[in-house]
């Protein structure tokens, strides 16, 4: 009976209900269309850089990751492969040369990082393929190169014109190469755009002296979570000689936003919180002044203090779920179309695409944020009744039935 | 048997620092089954006896015994339940509980007291019957008369059989037919359940129906006499 009489008094007042309800409701959209655009936004920043050329885990010679110098190569990447094929829920690997050096057209010049690539392999590891939007991609040919859009403008250079790469070789040399623009891609980062160029396996071995030596192996698992499981089984498979990386070591700062953000998330909450608490406060106050009288006839009549005081935390919970639920279910419904179309922020796109994200964002609601956005709403209107509820049990029956 | 016993009973509240004596020495008994009226003019203590043989406030000075227990020094917690198992209220303005149906409002202090759905409701609906109130039973209080109140409000007073029901002014608030029928069910319950009644009014038809009149003038009782039926 005691929730029969909490739910019919939150509907006494029901437009005083109506307005909380409102406000619980819009803080709840609030919470959940913000989580779910940021966690978006972090999920496709993570999932660019894996996506473009990252991947789950990385093999190099010891050293590599400080110091990516042509000399720091897989001396042995026979073994690694094998240990790689060896290890199970390894989906995809692929065989890399990484080095820095200039990339020259007739007009103009830029530094680079030079990614000689298996395009067979590399395209079930990375995005890079589909990313192409002029000319195609690598086909294995010899002195063919795929450069960002950024640095085609730059160079000014389209497809099929000739660029003169350039890097410290094996030896110490400058090893110097032609090649032919057979495609230019444009990923999430304009920054990538400018600074990443690929060319085939066997000609960046050839002009950089490697001989069947490469600098990287990039894998794709089963499972991103397995991702420390893997590189364990994978470190233990080689020496010391080598460095197994996941992608949490290979990208730091990212790593660092994210966590940045689910600590931010909670300053939302609590700042929804606190303009909620009041609400709720200041209405439940509002509620139990007006009912003064009875609950000194609920005292008198032999109600418990313990009683009285859930009965007002019940009558803020029921408000607190109900809008919590049709809140939920309204930002569901808006969710729902976004999370598929995406929402297209290409207004912003420089300062997204030099952010590393799309310009179109696709809201991602995880389970944690239902949780707690399910969870937190009615605990606020369960905690801004508190201070009503023990206002209410403090009235001295006798006061409280002769009040008018 | 005394259901209510008060010994030297004072109270003194203080009104802008300034103490105002409401009751002044009043020792009384109240016997089983008695139907007692307290009259007296406005401030003379009526309702602040009353309260304090209600268990709604507690003395400066003084003892009250119900059922032979001393109830002046029980804790807020003890008042409470004492109220619940022992004492029924009638109040001049009725005080239904707004949102609960008549048989929901009787069976109310059962549920304060954990009897089962089923039990309580039996119970409720039987005195309802009794009180003659049944009909009324899904009506909540603003669908009805304020008589009808009164008797759903009486009706809720008796069903846990307490030991006494303290009614304050229970006709201020009614017409004089209406009033005359409330004093006729009270009696009638009086009579056939032998419960006992205090009476706290100055209503004139209430005081000529006293079985015995207690007449407070400034904190004190000045007259206490039984009256023959």
């Amino acid at each position: 009976m005691l929730v029969k009489l909490a739910w019919r008094n939150i509907w006494r007042n029901a437009r005083r209900s109506m307005i909380i309800l409102l406000s619980v409701i819009v803080g709840l959209a609030a919470i959940v269309l913000y989580d779910s655009i940021s966690v978006g936004m972090i999920r496709q920043m993570l999932d660019n850089q894996i996506g473009a050329h990252v991947s789950h885990i990385q093999v190099h010679n010891e050293g590599f990751s400080d110091n990516k110098i042509i000399q720091n190569y897989i001396p042995d990447p026979e073994k690694v492969e094998a240990a790689i094929q060896n290890t199970p829920h390894i989906r995809y690997y692929s065989k890399r040369v990484i080095t820095f050096g200039i990339l020259s057209s007739a007009y103009s010049s830029s530094g680079i990082s030079l990614i000689g690539i298996d395009p067979g392999k590399e395209e079930q590891v990375t995005k890079i393929k589909e990313s192409i939007i002029e000319g195609g991609y690598l086909s294995g040919k010899e002195h063919e190169i795929v450069i960002g859009k950024q640095l085609a403008e730059k160079l000014e250079v389209g497809v099929g014109d000739k660029v003169v790469a350039m890097a410290s070789a094996l030896s110490g040399n400058i090893g110097s190469e032609m090649f032919r623009v057979a495609g230019i891609y444009r990923t999430f980062s304009s920054e990538f755009d400018k600074t990443h160029i690929y060319v085939n396996l066997p000609g960046a071995q050839k002009m950089l002296e490697l001989g069947n030596n490469i600098s990287e192996f990039a894998v794709i698992l089963d499972d991103l979570d397995q991702q420390q499981q893997i590189k364990t089984q994978l470190a233990a498979a080689l020496n010391d000689h080598y460095e197994v990386l996941t992608y949490k070591e290979l990208l730091p700062l990212l790593v660092m936003q994210v966590e940045v953000y689910q600590e931010s998330i909670f300053i939302f909450y609590a700042i929804i919180a606190v303009a909620m608490i009041f609400g709720i406060i200041n209405t439940m106050l509002m509620s139990v002044f007006e009912r003064i009288r009875e609950f000194g006839v609920l005292m008198a009549v032999g109600m418990k203090n313990r009683r009285l005081f859930w009965m007002i935390l019940l009558e803020a919970f029921f408000l607190g779920t109900l809008g919590t639920g049709i809140g939920f279910v309204i930002s569901y419904l808006l969710y729902l179309p976004l999370s598929n179309s995406g929402i297209n922020l290409s207004a912003f796109s420089d300062s997204l695409t030099s952010f590393g994200a799309g310009t179109t964002i696709y809201p991602v609601l995880t389970v944690e944020s239902v949780i707690s956005a399910l969870l937190v709403i009615p605990f606020i209107a369960v905690l801004g009744a508190v201070y009503p509820a023990f206002k209410a049990v403090r009235l001295e029956p006798m006061n409280a039935i002769r009040y008018v | 048997m005394e259901i209510i016993k008060t010994i030297d009973l004072e109270k003194t509240y203080r009104d802008n620092a300034m103490p105002v004596h409401a009751l002044k020495g009043i020792s009384l008994a109240i016997k089983k089954g008695e139907y007692t009226v307290i009259a007296g003019p406005s401030g003379s203590g009526k309702t602040t006896l009353l309260n304090l043989i209600g268990a709604l406030d507690k003395p400066t000075k003084g003892k009250v015994f119900l059922e032979g227990e001393d109830i002046s020094r029980f804790s807020r917690n003890q008042l409470g339940e004492l109220r619940l198992n022992k004492i029924g209220f009638v109040f001049q303005a009725f005080n239904l509980v707004p949102v609960l149906s008549s048989l929901e409002n009787v069976e109310f202090t059962m549920m304060l007291k954990g009897i089962p759905e089923r039990e309580r409701k039996e119970r409720a609906l039987a005195i309802m019957q009794e009180l003659s109130i049944d009909m009324l039973a899904d009506k909540r209080p603003n669908e009805m008369s304020g008589g009808q109140q009164q008797r759903v409000a009486v009706a809720r007073a008796i069903v846990n059989n307490p030991s006494i029901v303290l009614a304050d002014e229970p006709t201020a608030n009614l017409d004089t037919a209406t009033g005359s029928d409330l004093l006729d069910l009270m009696e009638q319950m009086n009579r056939e359940r032998n419960i006992t009644f205090v009476f706290s009014s100055h209503d004139q038809q209430v005081i000529k129906r006293a079985k015995r009149l207690l007449t407070l003038k400034d904190g004190k009782i000045v007259e206490d006499k039984m009256i023959e039926g």
